[in-house]
């Protein structure tokens, strides 16, 4: 807006500027012709001058004639005939002005009646007086006492002295004195002459045409002052301004359209204009103005020309154009001024754009406010906008739908009365009446209350006190969540977490109580197993006597069972320490091919009585192992039992080992009485008891395959088995790292 | 002349069992049912080996071994434990204890004697 107004302001400078010099071009036509008038009256004043004088000496012949009378009367009385003579002829000599006679010591001695006319005095007062005491004192002028008593006594004459005195009476006065000194025929005395001019007036004139001749200099300085003036107009404006003649060639061209446009005056001046810098000039728009518009009117404004120039690119102008007619001769001049709008275009264009923008600002804020509206229709939770006196303005759709309540009993009700006075909830009215004054904003405000329709609810608002886009209303939007099964959830995961860390707790103490148990269980039933089995074998190896056939079986079963009972003690404490992560596993080298066949040694005894063939495939490559030795033999073992023990008489059992990668892999399988699919899941779980005739028979804890396979595990091997179905036999697969790679 | 053996169990059956093995074995014996009457035995008899339980009415027997370890005429003489103890932990309560054993009940019958007669040295 700045820019744009010094613009304008430089514009209408511009043309102030041409304006002036307008003006003075003018004046110096008026100037002109008051010097003829002047000239012409200065011809004709002297013939004026003469018919003045001619007059006076008319007056003046008069005074002389009386002289004469005088003279005639002296010429009577004294009879100084010469003397007379040559008194009268220096007074004829002198008088046509008013004529003084002064004797030597400057008295008065005779005075012309002219004298009395011109100095208003009266004779009476006049003879006999002192000259500088004539009319009150004011004849007392330095210039005629400097005349009078310094110049002529040296000299006896003096001509066309001047004299310059302001009289009281008469006023500013120049006066012409011419002298005489002459002597009185008889006698000795010195008579002086003196004649006064009154030259004020031909002064007058001549001042006048001293001036009028000084402002025929003045005039004719101030002709060229003016050119010079308007030159430096073109020069000085910043405009780029260019003068041209009537064939469109350049006379004058501005220092800043040289700058301006890139062109040097040597190749500007005496061009036509559409042939400047490189016929850039030759824009149509511009010819179309300079042939078209200028021939028939004298001027133009703010034409508004676009060009792409060469040198300086693309450039909006405004021209501006006075047809002018030189001072001197005839000629019509041009006068072109240039204005370089291209920036204030760009600001205008930049202001129109902002305006536009803004329009769609207003338009988007309209929409905005829609917006804002269809947000609050469309929000899950409800909404409600209260004005500053917490009257309702705008209810979301859920608002209605949730607080069960209808528009035309909601929309400018106090918030407090809605719904049969349900929200009259005194956190609230804290919350609005309190709060929200102080602070602009809340947020997560609690609130818990009993409403007749919708019961208990628990709710959480969030506050914003708003502006209103148009006008200056303020505006609370409450936005109510209801947080009442999601308080219960949350009170339910509490109540969880707290069960959860209480039970994480007794779980810790049972754990505890459990090994604790499994310890003491442990050792009091160790304690009469020591007795039993001890006692057994005592009795058995027939320590203290010998025993008969049937006491000694008998014995044997009691040892049996007890062994029965000590595996499966030993057993249950195992997998309860697996379990617990206790297990740990000793490591060493483990020879694998000696150590199968050891295994397989321990239960060929088990295998001969019940018939039952086994063989064993064990590859030549095998590598030992890192591995626990009792946890591998336990495992070994409790498969190899296990095969024999479900295998009926007369059935195949077998070991195959393997070297697989960075693993061996043991498979022992038999061909007895297998696992149905449907019990597949459940082999893993303690006690599991396939139930076969044979099984009632068979000695089993139940526990040897979930244990095998967890210490399999606790190795970093992998424990699968394999069954095609009831008797269709099983096979078990395991592998164990040659190195194992956690140890537990 | 005969090794001298002293047993301390609470446990009748166990002391008899211990006693009746180490006998058939060929030593001399001495039971006691609790730590004091044992260590009392002990100094008196001055045994070749001291076969006793963890658990004991009167004391722990790692509490006991403590104070005959103190009594420089008994501070020699080995200590096995014969114990039902056998988890982790009560084996860790005796390892500090010098120049003693550990076998787990139950005993097996057939070996006992041995595994007992590994820790007396030969001098005596």
């Amino acid at each position: 807006m700045k820019n744009k107004n010094e613009e304008l302001l430089k514009g209408k400078k511009f043309f102030e500027g041409i304006k002036f010099w307008q003006k003075q071009i003018s004046e110096l036509g008026n100037l002109k012709a008051c010097l003829e008038r002047k000239k012409s009256e200065s011809k004709k004043f002297p013939q004026k001058l003469q018919n003045k004088v001619e007059i006076r000496t008319a007056a003046e012949r008069m005074i002389i004639k009386q002289l004469h009378q005088e003279i005639e009367q002296r010429k009577q009385t004294e009879l100084l005939a010469q003397e007379e003579r040559n008194y009268a002829e220096s007074i004829i000599n002198t008088v046509r002005e008013p004529l003084i006679a002064l004797d030597q010591e400057l008295r008065v001695v005779t005075v012309s009646r002219s004298f009395y006319d011109v100095f208003k005095v009266k004779p009476e007062e006049t003879v006999g007086q002192l000259i500088y005491d004539l009319g009150n004192k004011q004849w007392n002028i330095p210039k005629l006492r400097e005349l009078l008593e310094t110049i002529l006594p040296k000299k006896t004459t003096f001509d066309n002295y001047e004299v310059e005195h302001d009289f009281a009476v008469i006023g500013r006065r120049i006066m012409l004195l011419n002298a005489r000194q002459i002597q009185r025929v008889l006698g000795k005395e010195r008579i002086i002459l003196l004649a006064i001019e009154d030259i004020t007036e031909r002064k007058e004139i001549e001042a006048g045409l001293e001036k009028t001749r000084k402002e025929l200099e003045a005039t004719k300085i101030s002709e060229d002052a003016a050119r010079n003036y308007a030159e430096s107009i073109i020069n000085t404006v910043r405009e780029p301004l260019i003068a041209l003649d009537q064939d469109l060639r350049v006379v004058y061209v501005s220092r800043s359209f040289y700058e301006f446009f890139k062109v040097k005056p040597e190749e500007t001046v005496g061009q036509l204009i559409y042939d400047l810098g490189n016929k850039q000039w030759n824009i149509p728009k511009l010819r179309e103005l300079l042939e078209t518009i200028l021939p028939q009117k004298t001027t133009f404004d703010n034409y508004e020309v676009e060009h792409n120039f060469a040198v300086i690119g693309r450039r909006i102008m405004l021209l501006n154009a006075r047809q002018i007619e030189r001072v001197l001769g005839k000629e019509r001049i041009i006068l072109l001024a240039i204005e370089d709008i291209t920036e204030r275009k760009e600001i205008e264009a930049g202001l129109e754009k902002t305006r536009k923008d803004l329009e769609v600002i207003k338009k988007s804020a309209d929409e905005v406010s829609e917006f804002s509206e269809s947000v609050i229709n469309t929000v899950r939770e409800p909404l409600i906008s209260l004005d500053k006196d917490l009257r309702v303005v705008t209810v979301s759709r859920s608002f209605y739908e949730f607080f069960k309540v209808k528009p035309e009993e909601t929309v400018g009700q106090l918030i407090y009365d809605l719904g049969n006075k349900q929200w009259n909830i005194p956190k609230l009215r804290e919350l609005l009446e309190t709060i929200l004054p102080q602070k602009t904003t809340f947020d997560n405000y609690e609130v818990e209350h009993n409403f007749a329709v919708i019961g208990r609810r628990i709710m959480l608002l969030n506050a914003r006190q708003i502006e209103r886009g148009t006008g200056k209303e303020r505006i609370i939007l409450l936005a109510i969540e209801d947080i009442t099964e999601r308080k219960e959830i949350e009170n339910g995961l509490e109540k969880a977490h707290k069960e959860l860390q209480e039970l994480a707790v007794e779980l810790k103490r049972t754990t505890r109580a459990k090994s604790e148990f499994l310890a003491n269980m442990s050792h009091e039933l160790r304690t009469p197993l020591n007795s039993i089995n001890g006692f057994s074998e005592i009795l058995y190896d027939e320590t203290f006597g010998s025993l008969n056939e049937k006491q000694k079986k008998y014995v044997d079963y009691v040892l049996t069972s007890g062994k029965h009972l000590l595996l499966l003690i030993n057993q249950i404490l195992d997998m309860a320490k697996v379990e617990a992560g206790k297990m740990k596993l000793v490591l060493s080298g483990l020879p694998m091919k000696s150590l199968l066949n050891e295994i397989s040694l321990l239960v060929a005894d088990m295998v001969s009585k019940k018939k039952i063939e086994m063989s064993l495939e064990i590859a030549e490559d095998l590598p030992n192992i890192e591995g626990d030795e009792l946890k591998v033999k336990e495992i070994l073992y409790n498969l190899l039992s296990n095969a024999v023990k479900f295998t009926p008489e007369g059935g195949k059992i077998g070991m195959r080992a393997k070297k697989a990668d960075s693993e061996i892999e043991i498979v022992v399988w038999d061909t007895g009485v297998g696992i149905a699919s449907e019990n597949m899941g459940k082999i893993f779980e303690g006690f599991f008891r396939v139930d076969t005739p044979y099984s009632r028979v068979t000695e089993g804890t139940g526990l040897g395959l979930p244990l095998s396979k967890k210490l399999v595990e606790l190795h970093g091997g992998k424990f699968s088995v394999e069954s095609d179905g009831l008797n269709r036999g099983t096979l078990v697969r395991f592998t164990l790292p040659i190195i194992p790679r956690k140890v537990v | 002349m005969n090794k001298k053996a002293l047993v301390i169990d609470d446990n009748a059956n166990n002391l008899l069992l211990e006693k009746d093995l180490l006998e058939v074995a060929g030593f001399e014996v001495f039971e006691a049912e609790n730590a004091t009457v044992g260590i009392a035995i002990a100094r008196k008899e001055k045994p070749d080996i001291i076969i006793m339980d963890v658990r004991l009415p009167d004391m722990r027997g790692s509490e006991a071994a403590r104070i005959l370890r103190q009594d420089k005429e008994m501070s020699e003489i080995p200590i096995v434990f014969v114990t039902a103890s056998v988890l982790a932990e009560g084996r860790e309560e005796i390892k500090p204890i010098t120049n003693s054993g550990f076998i787990g009940k139950p005993i097996n019958t057939r070996t006992f004697v041995t595994e007992i007669s590994q820790f007396i040295k030969g001098d005596r």
